[in-house]
């Protein structure tokens, strides 16, 4: 891997001039009391210290994207019907700079199913490629962190491009691919072994901060164990109203629904964010709806993160212990207590 | 330099020719306006297509007419909601949008050499449909051929053009039946598990497919445990609601199971390994 | 014996005929209590009272139609379950009030904006104690104190009701009101000074970051439509699922207007708000409106009938035929 290298504090705004000049850079910055990553204004001055409320997602999985555009038409002689549509599967070369290790390794939950063999997503995959993450370690953590417990930790490089640590008076900055590797040439960015030690321990005292995560390693089993017991589920989901914060803010969650939108003979077909946690996700068109109630669907949600999702995918957790759902919960309905809960249950 | 493949992009089709088959079905053939495409196109019977009303949305039914007859693909459609509501607007010459092939098929190859039952009600006749006629253009591939479908009365049955001919022939056996008693009505009456217990087809060498609502499926299932049929040797298809039919958007599984790609077709056997959540 | 002690008592009493009592417990950290649905006499020990308490059970009242629950409220959760009641959406047969008289509850968002100001995170609180007027929140080892004044929610600061208007068993001292009458609504007044153009940048600036997951609309007890909302209905289809500004500010309105006489400004939607949105200052302003007209609260009289949801010949504040 290259050297590391370091950019003072100061010389960020340097950096991120530069990134702008190519590429639609996306900073997290605070906007009426949430942190949000908009487009970089010098004028605002990025928030890198907590984690944002809303993770990067939107950078590659936009929360309503165009699909194709549809027109209808006559043509020729006798008039015969026509039918045109038109996709756009290109995506804006977009630097997502300064997300926490979990909004950026979101998308390597994302990458399985949006990158598969059978069918390949283009939108995604256009978004993806054209997407890097410079991503900021965390230096403090918070308590609903808990990204120990799923494989990952505080810094975490996997799913980003450039690892940035908080070091006094700066960053240390280490490009993790290739493609992060050709962000570093600029000339903010300077030598920086002589800080590695202290980036390192930053990391370290972050990570040993979270502590000890418990075993979750059976969670699958356990969890499919108590697909039927509804009694479980009433308990876990007694709480929660079937908002959909969790779903949204969470950098792992991908589903979408399809909705056409048009007036008169032209139009277009987008898909926008959906989720399991909602009444109509699952409603068929006969009334009939297997999940039909809220405990229903949060098994679904704590399910397809810890049991479904995993057993397809490798033992891959579909979720990145970045603790937003517990968070942004307007009822504090906490992924991490189910998950135990139903670990202790399936022991008996 | 060709795109790549884009699968929420449909395929423009043009509608050949409708028929209104029941008050709420109404049968689409339709025919992609890329000719090599249509020339190009293949599928497995049981396959289903996301059919387009673009501006109105898409929805899924099955590819009803067999791989063995590629004039057009039939899609028969009951009207449900928005975009059926939509569909049953078309007539001949519009153009709607077609995504396919999209599914799993029915286990063809295991059903060889042996004897067929097949189980239909109402729109569910629509999947078993492709199959049937498959097998009877590949009559020498299969054993005895038996049908059952039923519907709730004679106005409700879809594909009456083509009863005549099925009950004609004298290398499959087919019956129909209707709940209850109407005029005219020359054939079965009774609901659709206990006509095919009083038909009591053996289950040594058979395999037994159905397809209907939900109700049905339920004593049918349990008709054909009475008559002897293993788990494996049932074959049914399931239904949840879709949108990418591709194994993205995330909405039709049943815990590890997307029905949109691992589906629709299960097998009993299959089925009882899934959670409980149809 | 306290509030809390006295409330357990009641609770354990009648829970044996209860489907479950719902109230608030300890929830992830110092900072925040939950929802707690109590169902066996081992849970009432969890029940907590106090300041952190800031959800409104009566969300989840029409849920359990046809089943008889408890609920334990604070003077604000009861106005909803009054309004619930005048709307005949619960069953009066059906719920047990417990309450108790209120001292306030904290507003996190500015238990967050305090801690940041001090250099601190909240997502670090190990510690809340909250003693007659100051709250003090321990973060990554600091104990920083702040005014109850400061850090309440904005309706403590104007509340008339912190005693509940109807209960089945209302324990210990009634807590003395905090003002004689309500003091100004400050989003309002700021809102009123601005140009309509202004006015409009404001929403828009604000509903930009919006995510759109209903959380204001599902944690409203007087929401009613929920699983079959207009939001994501394509039959009405009013709103559709593009991504932008005035898609959201109209659902938002609309919103607002469903709940014009019939909110009782418990203030959920705006809390439950993952993004901090100020959404509670448009049902404000329609209840003021509502209030001009009618001379009308939400949920303070169970036999009351909200003014929108009746009709009279000639309204005596809108003269149609004097004009
Ligand atoms: C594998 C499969 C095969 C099917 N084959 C047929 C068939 O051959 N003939 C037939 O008439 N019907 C079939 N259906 C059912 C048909 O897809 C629904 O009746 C139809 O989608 C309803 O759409 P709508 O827009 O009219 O209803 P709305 O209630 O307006 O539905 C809105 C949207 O939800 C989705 N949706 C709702 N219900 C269902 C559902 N049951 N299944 C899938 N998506 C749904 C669709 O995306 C639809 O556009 C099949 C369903 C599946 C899953
Ligand atoms: S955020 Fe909380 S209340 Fe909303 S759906 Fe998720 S768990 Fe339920
Ligand atoms: S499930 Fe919760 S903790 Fe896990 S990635 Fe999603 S929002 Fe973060
Ligand atoms: S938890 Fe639900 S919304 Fe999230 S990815 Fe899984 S199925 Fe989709
Ligand atoms: S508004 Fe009144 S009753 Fe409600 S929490 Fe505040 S002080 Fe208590
Ligand atoms: S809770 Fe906030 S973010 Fe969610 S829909 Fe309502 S206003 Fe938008
Ligand atoms: S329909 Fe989208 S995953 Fe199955």
């Amino acid at each position: 891997m290259a050297a590391v290298k370091y950019i003072p504090r100061e010389k960020l705004p340097e950096w991120l001039k530069a990134l702008a000049a190519q590429s639609r850079v996306l900073v997290p910055v605070e906007e009426g009391g949430s942190v949000v990553f908009r487009q970089y204004d010098p004028a605002r001055a990025p928030v890198f210290g907590s984690d944002a409320t809303a993770p990067p997602k939107g950078a590659v999985f936009p929360a309503c994207q165009e699909l194709f555009s549809y027109a209808y038409g006559k043509e020729g002689e006798d008039n015969a019907p026509t039918l045109k549509l038109d996709p756009k599967t290109e995506a804006q070369p977009t630097v997502v700079f300064g997300s926490k290790p979990c909004g950026a390794r979101g998308f390597l939950i994302f990458d399985r199913v949006y990158m598969g063999k059978k069918f390949p997503d283009p939108y995604y995959i256009a978004a993806r490629e054209a997407t890097v993450f410079v991503t900021m370690a965390c230096a403090t953590v918070e308590n609903t962190c808990f990204c120990h417990w799923v494989g990952s930790g505080p810094a975490d490089a996997a799913g980003s491009d450039v690892l940035l640590t908080p070091v006094e008076g700066g960053y240390t900055v280490e490009a993790v691919s290739e493609k992060g590797a050709k962000f570093l040439d600029n000339p903010a960015l300077t030598d920086g072994a002589a800080k590695a030690a202290e980036a390192e321990a930053v990391k370290k005292a972050s990570r040993d901060a979270l502590g000890e995560a418990p075993d979750i390693a059976s969670s699958p089993a356990a969890l499919l164990s108590l697909f039927d017991d509804m009694e479980f589920w009433r308990d876990q989901s007694d709480k929660c109203v079937s908002c959909g914060a969790c779903t949204y803010l969470c950098p792992t969650c991908y589903c979408f629904s399809i909705t056409d939108e048009g007036t008169g003979t032209a139009g277009r077909r987008m898909r926008s964010w959906d989720a399991c946690m909602h009444f109509q996700f699952t409603l068929e068109a006969s009334g009939h709806n297997p999940r039909p109630t809220k405990a229903h669907r949060l098994k679904n949600r704590v399910g397809h993160k810890f049991s479904y999702y995993p057993t397809l995918h490798d033992g891959l957790i579909a979720c990145c212990g970045c603790g937003r759902c517990v968070k942004s919960c307007p009822v504090s309905v906490d992924i991490r207590e189910i998950v135990q809960n139903a670990v202790a249950k399936a022991k008996g | 330099m060709t795109d790549p493949f884009n699968p929420y992009l449909p395929e423009v089709a043009t509608i050949l020719e409708t028929v209104q088959e029941t008050h709420n079905i109404k049968t689409f053939r339709v025919r992609f306006d890329d000719e090599a495409k249509m020339k190009a196109f293949t599928f497995e019977p049981g396959q289903v297509g996301q059919l387009s009303a673009p501006g109105i949305g898409e929805s899924t039914f099955v590819i009803n007419s067999p791989p063995t007859r590629m004039d057009y693909l039939q899609f028969s459609v009951m009207r449900a909601g928005e975009v059926t509501a939509k569909l049953h607007t078309l007539t001949a010459g519009d153009k709607v949008g077609v995504r396919a092939p999209l599914g799993n098929s029915f286990p063809v190859a295991d059903m060889k050499g042996k004897d067929i039952v097949f189980v239909g009600g109402g729109i569910g006749m629509a999947p078993l449909r492709t199959l049937f006629l498959y097998m009877l253009d590949n009559r020498a591939d299969f054993g005895k051929i038996r049908l059952l479908y039923g519907a709730r009365s004679p106005q409700d049955m879809a594909f009456s053009a083509e009863l005549p001919e099925w009950t004609g022939r004298s290398d499959i056996e087919t019956t129909l039946t209707i709940d209850r008693e109407a005029e005219g009505w020359q054939h079965k009456v009774g609901l659709i598990p206990n006509v095919l217990l009083e038909m009591a087809p053996a289950a040594d060498n058979c395999v037994a497919i159905t397809c209907g609502p939900p109700i049905m499926i339920k004593f049918t299932l349990e008709a054909l445990k009475k008559l002897g049929f293993a788990d494996e040797q049932i074959v049914t298809t399931l239904e949840k609601r879709m949108k990418c039919g591709i194994g993205i958007c995330g909405r039709c599984n049943i815990g590890t199971s997307y029905v949109c790609v691992d589906g629709p077709v299960y097998t009993y056997a299959q089925l009882k390994q899934l959670p409980n959540e149809l | 014996m306290s509030r809390l002690d006295a409330l357990k008592t009641r609770i354990k009493e009648a829970l044996p005929g209860l489907e479950c009592v719902i109230g608030w417990q300890k929830g992830y950290d110092a900072l925040h209590n939950t929802p707690l649905f109590i169902r066996g006499e081992a849970d009432v020990d969890k029940l907590e009272w106090g300041a952190l308490n800031v959800h409104n059970p009566a969300v989840y009242l029409p849920s359990f139609a046809g089943k008889k629950v408890g609920v334990v409220v604070k003077g604000c959760d009861s106005r909803s379950v009054v309004e619930l009641l005048q709307e005949k959406l619960i069953d009066r047969d059906n719920v047990v009030i417990f309450s108790a008289g209120c001292d306030g509850v904290v507003d996190i968002a500015k238990v967050r904006a305090k801690l940041a100001a001090a250099g601190l995170n909240a997502g670090n609180a190990e510690k809340v104690a909250v003693d007659g007027k100051t709250v003090t929140v321990t973060a990554a080892g600091k104990a920083v104190s702040m005014p109850m004044a400061e850090v309440a929610a904005d309706k403590c600061l104007r509340c008339q009701f912190p005693n509940a208007v109807l209960a089945d068993a209302f324990v210990g001292d009634p807590a003395p009101q905090v003002q004689a009458a309500p003091a100004a609504d400050a989003d309002l007044a700021a809102l009123d000074a601005m140009s309509v153009p202004e006015r409009m940048a404001f929403w828009r600036y604000h509903m930009d970051r919006c995510i759109r997951c209903y959380a204001c609309r599902n944690a409203c007890p007087m929401c009613v439509c929920r699983d079959h909302c207009i939001a994501q209905s394509r039959e009405p289809h009013w709103l559709s699922q593009e991504d932008s500004v005035t898609e959201k500010l109209m659902f938002q309105v609309v919103h607002a207007m469903h709940l014009a006489g019939r909110c009782t400004e418990c203030g959920e939607c705006q809390r439950a708000c993952p993004m901090d949105i100020p959404v509670l200052a448009l049902k404000k302003h329609l209840n003021r409106t509502i209030h001009d007209l009618f001379d009308y609260q939400a949920g303070v009289d169970v036999a009351a009938i909200p003014p929108l949801l009746q009709f009279k010949l000639e309204e005596d504040n809108i003269k149609e035929r004097s004009w």
